[in-house]
C-alpha cells in the first residue's frame, strides 16, 4: 500500500516538475515571440514613416502642378467656374436619339425583334 | 572555526603532542583577539586610524585622478546613445499634411581602440565612402577615444558594402534623420536642424526650446511613438499657391527679392509665410547668407503708403479728424529747408478718404501733426510698431525708430519713411485696424477665436476700425489698389511704393513696393501682405514700377487662388450693409462712391 503511493507521489512530482518545466518554456517562448513581434512592429512603424514621408514628397503641390501643368490637357480653375448648386440650370428632358434616329428612316416597327415584354422598350417621345 | 579547519587539515603529519599545543596557542590568540585589554587598544586604535587614512587617501587620490582625466572611460552603449541624433516630433500643417518627419537611417561609428589594422582600415572605408576624407578619418580613428563617427546617414547599399568589409571595430546604429517632403515650401517658418537632429532655425528650434523633442540626456530618452504631431497654423496649399505667384512675379518684375504672407485677421494664425529667394531645409547649405533671410520676420523696411493706414486711424481715433474733414494739400508742405510732395499731387482740399485714396504724403503728414509728436509715439506703441515683435519664431528684429523723434519725423513717418518695422509687424497692426480695433499677437501655431479674445487688446474703437475698412474698400474700388479688386470677394486694399535708401539717400528708380489687402471688407478674415524689393517696370506698363503695378497684380492672383482653397467662393452679390456705423451716421453705405470726385 505504502509503496503504491510512493510511486504515486513520485510519478506526480515528475508530472508536475514537467509541467512545471513545460510552462516555463512556454512563458519563455512567448516572451521572445513578444520581444520579436515589437521588434517587427517598431520596424513595420519606421517603415510607414518612410512611406508617409515618400508619399508627401510625391503628392507636394509643386511637383503635382508642373505634372499638371505639363501632362494634363485642363486649365486652372477660374473663379466664374464656381457655382452654387441653385444657380445650376434644369437638366434636359431625357431624350430617346437613337429610337428618333430610327423611326426617322422609318425602321421602327419593321424589324422582327421580338418585344422585350410589357414596358420593356423605351418608347419614343414625340 | 578557524582552529577546527587547521587542526583538521593535519592531524596526520604533525604529532599528537604537537598538534594539542597548536590548539593551544590559536585558542590563546582567538581569546586575544576578542578580549579588550586596556593595555592593547591604544595601538589597536592607532592601526585602525591608519587603516581608515590609507582608504581615504586611495579614494581621494582616484577622485582627484578621474577628474582631471578628460576623457572618461565610457561604455560603448552610453557613447552611442549619446552622439545618436534623438527623435523629433513630426510638424502637420493645419489640415495635418506632413512638412516635418523622421525617418530612420543607418550610420558607420568605428571604436579606434578596436581596430587592428587603421591604415588598412582608413583604406576599405574610403574605398566605398568616397565622399569621406581618408585624412580626417585616419585622424579621427588615431585618437584614443572609444567611440568615432565614420559616416552618418549612410544610404542602404553603402551600408551594405560597409558590412561586407567585415572590419572589426566598425559597426552600425540607427539614427534618426530629419525630411522635410515639401522641400522649399513654407522653409523659413519650418526651420531646419543640424546633423545631430537639434532645431537649428524656424520652427525646428522652438520644439527644442519648448522640450518637445526627446532632450537626448542620459537617463531621459523619450519612446519616440510618445512624440506627439506638432501641427502649425500654416496651410501648406496656400503656402505652395503663395510661393508659386511670388517666383512668378519675381520672374516677371525682375526684381531682387519677394515676399508675402497671408494671416487670419481674427486669430493671428499665420496662413502662409514665403520669402524668396529661400533655402531647402533638407539641405540649407549657407545659411548665413544675407538674402535668405526671412523678410517678413526678419527684415525691416520703410513701409512707405501702407504705413498711411495707421495715421489716418491715429488721426481717427484721436478725435481731431473726421472721415469729412477736410485737409489743405494745394501746396507742398514745407519745413525748415525740406518739402513733402505728393507722388500723384491733387492740388487741392482733399477729404480724408481722398487722402486715402489718392495717397496723399501731405494729407498724411497734416493729419499726423494734428496728433502731434507725443500723441504719434504712444499710438504707434500700442500697435506695436516700436518693440521687437516676439513669435514663436527664434527669429525676429527690432524696429529702426528714430533716437530724436521731431515734429519732421511726425510728418514722414506718417507716410511710412523714417521708421523700418518687420512686415508681420505692419501686418498684426493693419489686421488690428480692420478685424474690429483688437490688437492680435501673429502665431505660427493653430489659435482658436476664444484664445485669440483672451489675448485681444483693444487699441481702437469698432469705429475707427469701420472707416478703416470702408477706406481700404474704397481705395480698391477708385483708388490705386485696383489691381486687387477681384470680384465677388469684396477686397479693401493700400498700395505702398517707398524709395530706397541707397548710400543714405533716397534713390530715384530703386524702390520697395508693398500691398495689403483684406476679405472681405466687410468683415475681414484674411489679410494678404505682398512684398517686391527692386521690382522692374513691365514693357506696357508706361516704365510705372509702383506697388500697384507689381505686388498688387500679384496679391489679385493670391485672393483669387486661395479664397476657393480656403472654402470661400465668391460672392454674387455685394453685401447689403457692409459699414452700418458708418450708415447710420450718413457716410453712405456705398464705400465705392466715397473716392470718387
Amino acid at each position: 500500500m505504502w509503496r503504491f503511493l510512493h510511486v504515486v507521489a513520485i510519478g506526480a512530482l515528475i508530472a508536475s516538475a514537467a509541467y512545471v518545466y513545460s510552462v516555463k518554456y512556454q512563458t519563455i517562448y512567448a516572451s521572445e515571440q513578444i520581444v520579436k513581434t515589437r521588434h517587427l512592429i517598431d520596424k513595420e512603424r519606421d517603415a510607414i514613416g518612410v512611406l508617409r514621408a515618400e508619399f508627401a514628397h510625391l503628392i507636394r503641390p509643386d511637383r503635382l502642378q508642373a505634372l499638371a501643368d505639363g501632362k494634363l490637357d485642363m486649365r486652372p480653375l477660374a473663379l466664374s467656374q464656381i457655382v452654387a448648386a441653385d444657380e445650376l440650370p434644369e437638366p434636359a428632358a431625357k431624350v430617346d436619339s437613337i429610337g428618333r434616329k430610327l423611326e426617322s428612316l422609318g425602321l421602327l416597327g419593321q424589324s422582327a425583334t421580338p418585344s422585350a415584354g410589357v414596358g420593356g422598350a423605351t418608347p419614343s417621345p414625340r | 572555526m578557524a582552529e577546527t579547519s587547521a587542526s583538521a587539515e593535519r592531524p596526520v603529519e604533525a604529532s599528537p603532542a604537537n598538534a594539542l599545543a597548536r590548539v593551544g596557542r590559536l585558542q590563546g590568540m582567538a581569546r586575544a583577539l576578542l578580549s579588550t585589554r586596556l593595555d592593547k587598544s591604544g595601538g589597536r586604535l592607532r592601526l585602525i586610524a591608519l587603516v581608515a587614512l590609507a582608504a581615504y587617501l586611495g579614494i581621494g587620490g582616484k577622485l582627484v585622478a578621474l577628474g582631471l582625466s578628460h576623457d572618461p572611460p565610457q561604455t560603448l552603449k552610453v557613447a552611442a546613445e549619446q552622439a545618436a541624433s534623438g527623435a523629433r516630433p513630426d510638424l502637420l500643417d493645419r489640415n495635418g499634411e506632413i512638412l516635418a518627419t523622421d525617418i530612420e537611417t543607418m550610420s558607420v561609428f568605428a571604436e579606434p581602440r578596436r581596430i587592428i589594422d587603421k591604415d588598412e582600415a582608413v583604406e576599405l572605408i574610403t574605398a566605398v565612402l568616397p565622399d569621406v576624407d581618408a585624412k580626417d578619418l585616419r585622424e579621427r580613428l588615431g585618437s584614443r577615444k572609444g567611440f568615432v563617427w565614420v559616416k552618418r546617414q549612410v544610404t542602404e547599399k553603402e551600408k551594405e558594402e560597409i558590412f561586407h568589409l567585415g572590419l572589426p571595430g566598425v559597426g552600425f546604429i540607427p539614427e534618426y534623420k530629419r525630411v522635410y517632403p515639401n522641400g522649399r515650401l513654407g522653409a523659413h517658418v519650418i526651420g531646419f536642424v543640424d546633423k545631430d537632429n537639434v532645431g537649428i532655425a524656424g520652427m525646428e528650434k522652438y520644439l527644442d526650446e519648448r522640450s518637445l523633442t526627446d532632450p537626448h540626456v542620459a537617463g531621459f530618452a523619450v519612446d519616440p511613438a510618445a512624440l506627439k504631431p506638432v501641427r502649425l497654423s500654416l496651410d501648406l496649399k496656400a503656402t505652395h499657391a503663395l510661393r508659386d505667384e511670388l517666383a512668378q512675379g519675381l520672374e516677371k518684375f525682375r526684381a531682387k527679392a519677394a515676399a508675402g504672407a497671408i494671416i487670419d485677421v481674427d486669430t493671428g494664425e499665420v496662413v502662409a509665410l514665403e520669402s524668396l529667394p529661400d533655402f531647402d531645409p533638407n539641405d540649407p547649405g549657407d545659411v548665413r547668407d544675407p538674402e535668405k533671410i526671412d523678410r517678413i520676420d526678419v527684415g525691416v523696411y520703410e513701409m512707405g503708403s501702407t504705413f498711411k493706414a495707421l495715421s489716418i486711424a491715429m488721426a481717427l481715433e484721436s478725435g481731431k479728424v473726421g472721415l469729412d474733414s477736410r485737409i489743405d494739400a494745394r501746396d507742398s508742405l514745407r519745413y525748415g529747408h525740406f518739402t513733402i510732395h505728393d507722388f500723384h499731387a491733387a492740388h487741392r482740399v482733399l477729404t480724408v478718404p481722398e487722402v486715402f485714396t489718392h495717397s496723399s504724403n501731405i494729407g498724411a503728414a497734416r493729419m499726423a501733426l494734428m496728433v502731434g509728436v507725443e500723441g504719434q509715439q504712444a499710438f504707434l506703441k500700442k500697435m506695436g510698431q516700436l518693440d521687437r515683435l516676439r513669435t514663436e519664431l527664434p527669429e525676429g528684429a527690432e524696429p529702426l525708430a528714430p533716437k530724436r523723434w521731431g515734429e519732421l519725423n511726425t510728418m514722414t513717418i506718417a507716410f511710412g519713411q523714417g521708421i523700418s518695422v518687420a512686415p508681420i509687424q505692419a501686418m498684426m497692426a493693419v489686421a488690428a485696424l480692420v478685424n474690429g480695433g483688437e490688437l492680435i499677437a501673429p502665431t505660427f501655431l493653430p489659435r482658436s477665436e476664444a484664445a485669440a479674445a483672451a489675448l485681444a487688446r483693444r487699441v481702437v474703437s469698432p469705429r475707427t476700425s469701420e472707416s478703416m475698412r470702408y477706406l481700404m474698400r474704397a481705395n480698391a474700388t477708385h483708388g490705386s489698389a485696383g489691381a486687387a479688386n477681384i470680384p465677388g470677394y469684396y477686397v479693401g486694399a493700400k498700395t505702398g511704393t517707398a524709395d530706397k535708401i541707397v548710400a543714405g539717400r533716397y534713390s530715384d528708380d530703386k524702390v520697395l513696393t508693398t500691398f495689403m489687402a483684406i476679405t472681405p471688407a466687410d468683415k475681414p478674415k484674411y489679410l494678404y501682405f505682398v512684398m517686391y524689393d527692386e521690382p522692374q517696370a513691365l514693357p506696357g506698363d508706361d516704365r510705372s514700377h509702383t506697388a500697384a503695378r507689381n505686388a498688387g497684380r500679384v496679391a489679385g492672383r493670391l485672393i483669387e487662388r486661395i479664397e476657393p482653397l480656403e472654402g470661400a467662393p465668391p460672392a454674387r452679390q455685394l453685401p447689403d450693409q457692409p459699414f452700418p456705423l458708418l450708415a447710420r451716421l450718413g457716410y453712405g453705405y456705398d464705400a465705392d462712391k466715397a473716392g470718387k470726385e
